[in-house]
């Protein structure tokens, strides 16, 4: 017991080292920049921008005359305080207070989206490698690619195109329509989910391939090991054989996958969203591009890799009960 | 010295290649694009012109219709290729060499440097891909070298994770303690004696990475990351969302761009299928296995009696 | 023969390629009667394994049986329907797989892996399942809290009695033991063998048992069938085996290897006579350590893999390290080679200790002076590169012979090794050659620097039985033409014997006994040398069980 502890203590070390080296290049890109970075902030805001909004600005970066270290350790203490500066875009809302709903709104998108394409995409490689040479598995592996090589939010807008405008079997936009009320109540729920269905699709079709490709590999490579033969030769029933012994060991290098192309699928569900223009995450960020502004921009790296960390270690835990070699 | 080149399994191993359905189907498919990316824009009109009434439908003079600023969609979609490839392509070759160089130190020498290497590679691996992105373009000034630069930076650590897993598995093989004993230097093992074992991992690394880079690249484009005023494939979405293309129902705008896109992507993904094909003749090995016997018959565990066969 | 309950009629399997079909098995044949122990023997790639798996019908793709009939209880099991063979699976036949590590699913605890057969094929309730996993345990001497274990918390021995207890859950009349001992060291596989043997004579189930060792199979079986390249050549009782055989290859199997005990043959002399070994000593190794990091930073686990080794070794010496797997012996090798550095200890060669001064050119010396021969020829050559490249390249980088002699150089190196004519082989790739041929090729590549020590690491325990002298009949040859010493190391005291002046016996890091080779095989010192002898002597077998019988008459 004391084993997984320490398994889940190391872990949780290397996030936090990751999640420093994340906060360490967000300070420094900026100053790593030729030129000033105030300079720049302020040639490109020339104008546009209340002196309060740009000293506000300075401060988020903490672009003040003390020196780098010092500059350093404020950014620090000012994250690690919460505080993500003040928005441009949002002047002046608090880069937090923007941040904290449209994060709920992506771990609800994303991570429903990926939690189905994970596991469908487990379900359909087990059966691909299982009954090797069937259709499913001559047919689907390059159907999934051909959907899997297109953009996440080329598709998107397709299929906004065809069933939202042309068909208009689902709404336009948005994560909820305006004649409910957000809280926990049941016609909300129900449009949050009816809103989510084509964005949440999209992503699916072009993340399924992925997911069962992968499975079906180290499925394939299982599928020759002794205990396999082994357990054919116990006369095992052939369901039994697949899910309990090939499927369950197959899994365990594609749980490590899937918790290192979190950060992956993440992006392309930020470009979907904007399509969708569904208030999450990836919605601010295109704001924050457009409007240049640099606060919103690093709240939202910050959030976003916090998140990832989180998911991660939410993985790790599972690998701990799957495979009762990191017990030991 | 050797005269007998033709024996060699690399040798043999590109011939398979080049004999393989799908890496054949998936070259036609990506040489294409390519030659039609360098030849196609001396037939078209200007891309940037104005030529037409904006959003008009495909027609016979432009076959694709025209955009919201008038330019004609295939003159846009054959020369946006021209830099979203350059750019996808070169990406793909500097993730595979930055991919290999730290992967590979990481996984030769092991102990103390691989600790700090793979736990640098480890931090990138989950470090949000698409707003580290945005962060490194929203300060560097727009470009096709920052647009390399910054998916170079977020992109080699997937490389560099496969490549020295590899390479600790080659490292401790006899045949390089081998060379070590007999005083090579250990440039010379990893270069002469280790990377032709992995041009396989290497030639579909470098695959992988240009369909990424393809990928991302267009995303950032998309997002306006890019120099908005070069013709590429993910400017050209850009512009086709800026201008409403959805609202305005003009689909021609944005359906051949991303079918570009998609095609390109798919015949890099049917080449590693056939690399993947080449170098397990398991799986061709099996496919035989399955044309000799009766329908429905596989994988149950219970080897097949075909008495008939000869 | 009266009773018999396995029957195998002309079978044929054979494995599909991307080209032609390769025949694995032709036209095999034998019975088994009810009762006996029936020992197959053939090296790799002779069929052996495929015949069992074909009994079973667990071959997986891409083979396929072609023709022959397999009659249990004069029932065709390749004409069963798909259910009928899962049904008399483990029923009729059971299997103990050579790696037991592998044959278990390593997420599964071991309890669950026994009461999966039973629930399948008996339908037991879940405390009758309880009460036999209890049994089964008992039999294989194994404490039953250790039921709720995983694979990889067991040890090796312990792995391969739980395979065995899988086995016997069914109480089937045939269990099949593919090299059930091969992964294990010798005293750990003689108890496994005294184990099933006590067992067969409780439960009387009829045995058939592979292996590539054949005087092994002549210890314990009634009959005996040898197989070469897919086919039967030989089938006969093993008292007449054991007396010589018949077929060409069966009498090349029986003389193939040295005994460890009993007199010295006349054509085994290592030394030849008129050889002087050296007297001041080439290499000296004083208080060799090295621990390996385990795991964990703050308080590392560490395996302390060799302890407080020293011995010297003289120009033109062979001296042996024997010991089983994780005795530390590869690891010596691999510090003398300076593959890996020590954690403390020195290595004295021309008066330099060379873990302490070393400027390149010294250390590039060394390099030159010690070469290495690895044990698995498949691996340590490199397949991209031709035989010349391997042999030209250590001369180049020392700079040994001018470019112009190179190639006729090489050419005399390969002869040497009995690879002629030379200039057919310097142009061969790795996958061109067979595992003998490659390990003589790697040996060349060794003796092309001219060194003065080569450290072979068990150079034949991955060659077939029949080609494991020529390997060690050159390396005995070498030192006589060219005064290289010599260190072998082996698990195999029998060919330690056969090719070493002295011999160093290591047991977990530590050397336990040391001395001239016959000596040391005549009168051991060290009851751990005594156990290691013992195991190795023919009729080994026959005393246990003889001593077994005394302990229990006597209580």
């Amino acid at each position: 017991m004391s084993k997984s502890i320490n398994y889940l203590l190391r872990r949780l070390g290397f996030y936090a080292i990751a999640a420093w080296a994340a906060l360490t290049l967000n300070f420094f890109i900026p100053r790593m920049m030729p030129g000033d970075p105030a300079a720049i902030i302020f040639a490109r805001f020339r104008g546009k921008l209340k002196p309060e909004a740009m000293n506000a600005l300075r401060e988020t970066f903490g672009l003040t005359d003390e020196p780098l270290l010092g500059q350093y350790f404020t950014y620090l203490k000012n994250l690690l305080t919460g505080n993500l500066g003040i928005s441009i875009a949002y002047f002046p809302q608090p880069v937090t207070d923007i941040i904290s709903t449209a994060l709920l709104w992506t771990i609800f998108l994303a991570g429903i989206s990926l939690i189905i394409s994970f596991s469908i995409g487990t379900l359909l490689g087990t059966l691909a490698a299982w009954k090797r040479g069937s259709k499913l598995d001559s047919i689907l592996p390059p159907a999934l690619a051909f959907f899997g090589a297109f953009p996440y939010f080329w598709l998107a807008m397709v299929a906004l195109f065809v069933f939202g405008f042309g068909l208009g079997w689902f709404p336009l936009r948005h994560a909820y329509g305006e004649h409910v009320t957000p809280g926990l109540n049941f016609p909300f729920i129900i449009d949050a989910i009816y809103h989510a269905i084509l964005p949440a699709s999209t992503m699916i079709l072009v993340s399924l391939g992925g997911w069962m490709l992968s499975m079906r590999n180290t499925m394939i490579t299982t599928l020759g090991a002794d205990y396999i033969t082994f357990a054919h030769a116990k006369g095992l029933p052939s369901r039994m054989i697949m899910l309990k012994f090939a499927a369950r060991n197959a899994i365990l290098p594609n749980f490590t996958g899937f918790g290192m192309a979190i950060g992956f699928v993440l992006s392309g569900a930020l470009l979907t969203e904007i399509i969708f223009s569904y208030p999450g995450q990836g919605y601010l960020l295109l704001e924050a591009v457009r409007a240049q502004d640099f606060p919103l921009m690093q709240g939202l790296f910050m959030t976003i890799t916090l998140a990832v960390l989180g998911a991660n270690w939410l993985v790790d835990i599972a690998i701990l009960f799957l495979d009762p070699r990191t017990r030991r | 010295m050797s005269t007998r080149l033709n024996d060699s399994i690399l040798i043999r191993w590109l011939r398979g290649i080049l004999t393989n359905k799908k890496a054949l189907a998936g070259s036609f498919l990506v040489l294409s694009f390519i030659f039609i990316a360098f030849v196609g824009p001396f037939f078209t009109y200007d891309p940037n012109a104005f030529l037409d009434t904006p959003l008009s439908p495909p027609t016979f003079t432009h076959w694709f219709g025209t955009t919201g600023q008038g330019q004609d969609v295939l003159a846009q979609t054959i020369s946006g290729a021209r830099q979203t490839l350059l750019i996808g392509f070169c990406t793909g070759f500097f993730v595979v060499v930055i991919g290999a160089l730290i992967g590979g130190i990481s996984g030769y020498y092991g102990g103390r440097v691989d600790d700090i290497l793979s736990m640098v590679i480890n931090v990138f691996l989950v470090m949000p891909g698409l707003p580290l992105m945005v962060i490194l373009a929203s300060w560097l000034p727009p470009g096709p070298l920052t647009l390399m630069g910054v998916l170079v930076l977020t992109g080699w650590a997937w490389n560099a994770r496969v490549i020295r897993s590899q390479m600790m598995a080659l490292r401790g093989r006899d045949f390089v303690s081998a060379a070590i004993v007999s005083g090579e230097r250990n440039i010379r093992i990893i270069v002469i004696e280790i990377m032709p074992r992995m041009l396989s991992l290497l030639a579909s690394s470098f695959i992988g990475a240009s369909i990424y880079a393809i990928s991302a690249q267009v995303g950032l484009e998309f997002l306006g990351l890019g120099d908005v005023s070069t013709v590429t494939w993910g400017t050209n979405l850009y512009w086709a969302s800026n201008d409403l293309a959805l609202l305005t129902g003009s689909w021609w705008t944005f359906v051949p761009t991303g079918l570009s896109i998609a095609f390109v992507s798919f015949g890099l993904t049917m080449i590693n299928f056939g690399i993947d094909e080449v170098t397990n003749p398991r799986l061709i090995s099996e496919r035989n296995w399955r044309k000799l016997l009766p329908k429905g018959k596989m994988n149950d565990g219970i080897t097949p009696v075909v008495i008939n066969h000869d | 023969m009266t009773d018999i309950l396995l029957s195998i009629r002309n079978l044929d399997v054979e494995y599909i390629t991307p080209g032609d079909p390769v025949c694995a098995v032709k036209n095999v044949s034998f019975d088994i009667a009810r009762g006996e122990i029936f020992g197959l023997v053939g090296e790799s790639g002779s069929g052996k394994s495929t015949v069992v798996q074909a009994i079973l019908r667990t071959l997986p793709p891409p083979a396929i049986i072609t023709g022959g009939e397999i009659l249990l209880n004069g029932k065709d099991i390749l004409s069963m329907s798909d259910r009928e063979v899962k049904k008399f699976r483990w029923q009729e036949i059971s299997i103990v797989m050579q790696s037991a590590m592998n044959a278990l699913n390593p997420v599964i605890p071991i309890r669950k892996q026994i009461s999966d057969v039973l629930y399948t094929h008996k339908g037991y309730s879940r405390e009758k399942a309880h009460q036999r996993i209890k049994e089964l345990f008992d039999l294989v001497d194994i404490h039953y809290d250790r039921m709720d274990s995983y694979p990889h918390e067991l040890s090796g021995g312990m792995r391969q009695r739980i395979v065995l207890a899988i086995a016997l859950a069914l109480m089937p009349p045939l269990i099949i033991m593919d090299e059930p001992t091969t992964a294990l060291d010798v005293i750990v596989e003689r108890e496994i063998l005294f184990k099933v043997l006590e067992l067969r004579k409780e439960l009387g189930f009829t045995i058939l048992f592979i292996t590539h060792d054949l005087n092994l199979l002549l210890e314990f079986t009634d009959r005996v069938g040898v197989m070469l390249k897919g086919e039967l050549v030989e089938s006969d009782e093993a008292v007449r085996i054991n007396s010589g055989g018949q077929h060409p290859y069966t009498k090349k199997l029986i003389g193939a290897l040295p005994s460890a005990t009993g007199p010295r043959r006349k054509d085994l002399l290592p030394r030849p006579e008129q050889f002087k070994i050296g007297e001041k000593p080439l290499i000296e190794i004083h208080n060799l350590n090295k621990k390996f990091h385990l795991s964990g930073f703050i308080r590392p686990k560490m395996l302390h893999a060799v302890k407080d080794v020293s011995f010297n070794i003289y120009p033109g010496e062979i001296v042996s390290l024997v010991g089983e797997s994780g005795s530390g012996k590869s690891t010596i090798a691999r510090l003398i080679a300076r593959l890996i550095p020590p954690t403390s200890g020195t290595i004295i060669l021309d008066g330099i200790d060379i873990f302490k001064s070393e400027p390149r050119s010294a250390s590039l010396n060394y390099r030159r002076k010690v070469q290495m021969v690895f044990q698995d020829p498949f691996g340590s050559l490199n397949s991209v590169h031709t035989v010349f490249h391997h042999l030209a390249r250590p001369i180049i980088r020392h700079r040994l012979i001018p470019q112009a002699e190179l190639y006729k150089y090489i050419i005399d190196m390969l002869e040497t090794v009995g690879l002629s004519p030379g200039s057919l082989f310097a142009d061969k790739f790795p996958h061109e050659m067979s595992g003998g041929e490659r390990q003589r090729v790697a040996i060349a590549r060794a003796l092309s620097l001219q060194p003065e020590l080569i450290v072979a690491d068990e150079p034949t325990s991955m060659l077939d039985v029949s080609i494991r002298m020529h390997i060690l009949q050159i390396l005995a040859n070498l030192r006589g033409e060219k005064n290289v010493a010599v260190l072998f190391i082996t698990h195999d005291l029998a060919s330690a014997r056969y090719l070493a002046d002295r011999i160093i016996v290591l047991k977990n890091g530590s050397q336990v006994e040391h001395g001239n080779s016959e000596e040391l095989i005549q009168s051991p010192q060290h009851t751990y040398t005594k156990q290691l002898i013992a195991a190795a002597s023919p009729g080994w077998l026959k005393k246990n069980l003889l001593k077994t019988n005394e302990n229990r008459d006597s209580k």
